[in-house]
């Protein structure tokens, strides 16, 4: 004769303890950056480094072209002597031509700046 | 010339000033509009804006004045100063947009964590406001007194007293569409009367001016002093920018970082426009007007060249004109020198002073008069220097302080509180003295030649000693550097934590 299990107040369930643990949740890279996070401070590490690096060739191009320019003019007669349309050079390069090329200087670094960011936001908000 | 042209000129600047000026306190309302107008500033008018702000008695007169008595080696001053505008895009803009504090003495504090940053940067705020502004007045004298014969310091409080008047009833929000229109009128000023003098000078024969190598030569000597002076310039005029009180406040009006770096962007291109003419004003000038080299009254050179080289009626209208843009100048820039000043004072009077509770609004307003009642004295007192040569001691002041402060605290964690108050404090005397030295005992030859141009020992100075004080009190680094980084550099749309 069968014996009559005992009657339960409540079900319980038994499981294996592994598939019980809270599963592995996808941290957001937001999530990383805002806990300063070893992974979030290598996003931001590397955002400021690409940032500060542009920078520093706008910087240096700076440098190497108006930078230069009175060592050129002091060393070489011939560029301070040249005329081009009756005006000399040096003129032309300190009253016209510099203003253009710090302009186009600036936009070029305006949109490798956006870039910068953009591919940054790309790769943070990457799912 | 007429005098009753120039006055007239003068009085519809004034009056059109105070009027937009009017028109924008419809709109403040709030201590933010106050203070940034409400943030809410597009690229395009704030960008007229700095450059209206920008464009000050040295640029308009002083330039040209300054290619008139020495010629070539003279223009590296207006490229320095559209160069340093480029620098200020690439280190700082955009970062400096997103740091959200109101003035260079916040940024410090919230960079900085420290009220004793704050207070030292702005003290240096005033000093540097204080050294700019006295040009300003001097300028606005020389020119009513050239156009209308009037002794120069009515012309001085004049512009004192309508800046107060903008400041006081307008704050930020009304500044922002005056110094906009100003920028266009400043341009349209030079520009309009400069057709009519080349106009003239092609039919006198189109002459060349008369010329000696050294006026030619595009660096002052070719000896190793000229070569320093040069290049200390060069730094000066390149690295201060980024300094100027009334430069660094504009960003703070951007909607955010982006809108920051392309509002810098088109001021590039303002600036290299306006740039292109004082210089044809300086070589006509070498013509038509040398004799005020030996007047010592090259500033005048722009107001005069109309008269001399077309004369009657068309000449003293286009003077008028002139005048006119000359008097946008000296009012644009002041106001934006004061606002920015007054701004920085104010917010630290704010709270209970002198047994008296201050809100914002009224904070700013007495401050406003409060701070240019010293720079306007000055002017009255001191000795008339060229407007371009003082200018460039304020520039070398805010170079060798809140230059290394902007850059560093922007881009090295390292910064501490100590090695920003020692690199201020440092440069900020080494620079300040310098001036100070020159007018008082004017030394000659190299040290002479160091005191004038401070810039090339006094920014590494500034530089060196925040970098090794800072090395030195490693301890003492800031322990939300790294949130602060966040906010300083990520893009606005990344939904990341922004607060402290």
């Amino acid at each position: 004769m069968k014996e009559k299990p005992e009657p339960l107040t409540e079900r319980v369930r038994i499981t294996n303890p592994l598939t019980n643990a809270s599963p592995h949740l996808q941290r957001s890279v937001e999530q990383e950056i805002d806990e300063s996070t070893a992974i979030g401070e290598v996003y931001m590490r590397s955002l400021i480094r690409s940032q500060l690096r542009l920078a520093l060739v706008v910087l240096f191009t700076l440098m190497l072209s108006i930078g230069i320019m009175p060592i050129i003019f002091i060393m070489f007669d011939s560029v301070t002597l040249f005329r081009v349309l009756g005006i000399p050079l040096p003129w032309w390069i300190l009253g016209v031509v510099v203003y253009p090329f710090l302009l186009v200087l600036g936009w070029l670094y305006t949109r490798q700046a956006e870039r910068a960011e953009r591919d940054f936001a790309a790769l943070v908000e990457r799912p | 010339m007429n005098p009753s042209y120039g006055i007239f000129a003068v009085t519809a600047v004034a009056l059109t000033t105070i009027a937009i000026g009017a028109f924008g306190l419809r709109f403040s309302r709030t201590t933010s509009d106050f203070y940034v107008a409400s943030r809410s500033v597009s690229p395009i008018w704030n960008s007229s804006a700095i450059g209206g702000e920008y464009l000050s008695a040295a640029s308009f007169l002083g330039v040209a004045g300054l290619v008139l008595a020495y010629g070539a080696d003279m223009l590296w001053y207006p490229i320095g100063w559209t160069a340093g505008y480029l620098l200020l895009l690439v280190f700082v803009a955009a970062p400096l947009r997103r740091s959200g504090a109101y003035t260079i003495p916040d940024f410090a504090q919230v960079r900085l964590q420290s009220t004793t940053v704050r207070y030292t940067a702005s003290l240096l705020v005033v000093g540097v406001g204080w050294l700019y502004l006295m040009p300003q007045f001097q300028g606005a004298g020389l020119t009513l007194r050239t156009v209308t014969g009037a002794p120069s310091w009515i012309g001085s409080i004049l512009v004192a007293f309508i800046v107060v008047i903008n400041v006081v009833s307008g704050g930020m929000r009304s500044i922002t569409f005056v110094q906009a229109f100003q920028y266009w009128l400043k341009l349209t000023a030079l520009l309009i009367p400069l057709f009519f003098l080349l106009h003239a000078w092609q039919n006198d024969g189109s002459p060349a001016p008369a010329t000696d190598n050294q006026w030619l030569f595009p660096v002052y000597n070719s000896n190793s002093e000229g070569i320093y002076r040069t290049y200390s310039v060069m730094i000066a005029t390149f690295l201060g920018t980024m300094g100027l009180p009334h430069v660094v406040v504009r960003f703070y009006t951007n909607p955010d970082g982006r809108a920051a770096r392309r509002t810098t962007l088109i001021v590039l291109g303002l600036l290299g426009t306006f740039y292109l003419l004082p210089t044809i004003y300086g070589v006509l000038g070498r013509m038509y007007a040398s004799d005020l080299i030996t007047q010592g009254r090259t500033d005048a050179v722009v107001l005069e060249l109309p008269g001399r080289m077309i004369g009657g009626t068309a000449g003293d209208l286009l003077a008028a004109l002139l005048t006119a843009g000359a008097f946008a100048a000296f009012l644009s820039t002041s106001s934006g020198l004061t606002m920015s000043i007054a701004g920085v004072v104010g917010q630290d009077l704010v709270g209970t002073r002198f047994g008296k509770r201050f809100t914002g609004i009224t904070a700013l307003r007495l401050a406003a008069v409060a701070c240019i009642l010293v720079p306007l004295t000055l002017s009255l007192t001191a000795e008339r220097i060229a407007v371009a040569n003082s200018v460039t001691f304020a520039f070398a002041l805010a170079a060798s302080t809140f230059c290394p402060l902007l850059v560093l605290g922007i881009w090295w964690r390292g910064l501490t509180a100590k090695g920003a108050i020692a690199g201020m404090i440092g440069g900020g005397l080494c620079a300040g003295i310098a001036p100070i030295l020159t007018i008082a005992a004017r030394p000659q030859g190299w040290v002479g030649l160091l005191l004038e141009q401070p810039a090339a020992w006094s920014v590494p100075v500034g530089f060196a000693l925040m970098i090794a004080v800072s090395l030195a009190t490693r301890s003492d680094i800031p322990a939300n550097v790294a949130r602060t980084m966040v906010r300083l550099h990520t893009p606005e749309r990344l939904d990341v934590d922004r607060r402290f």
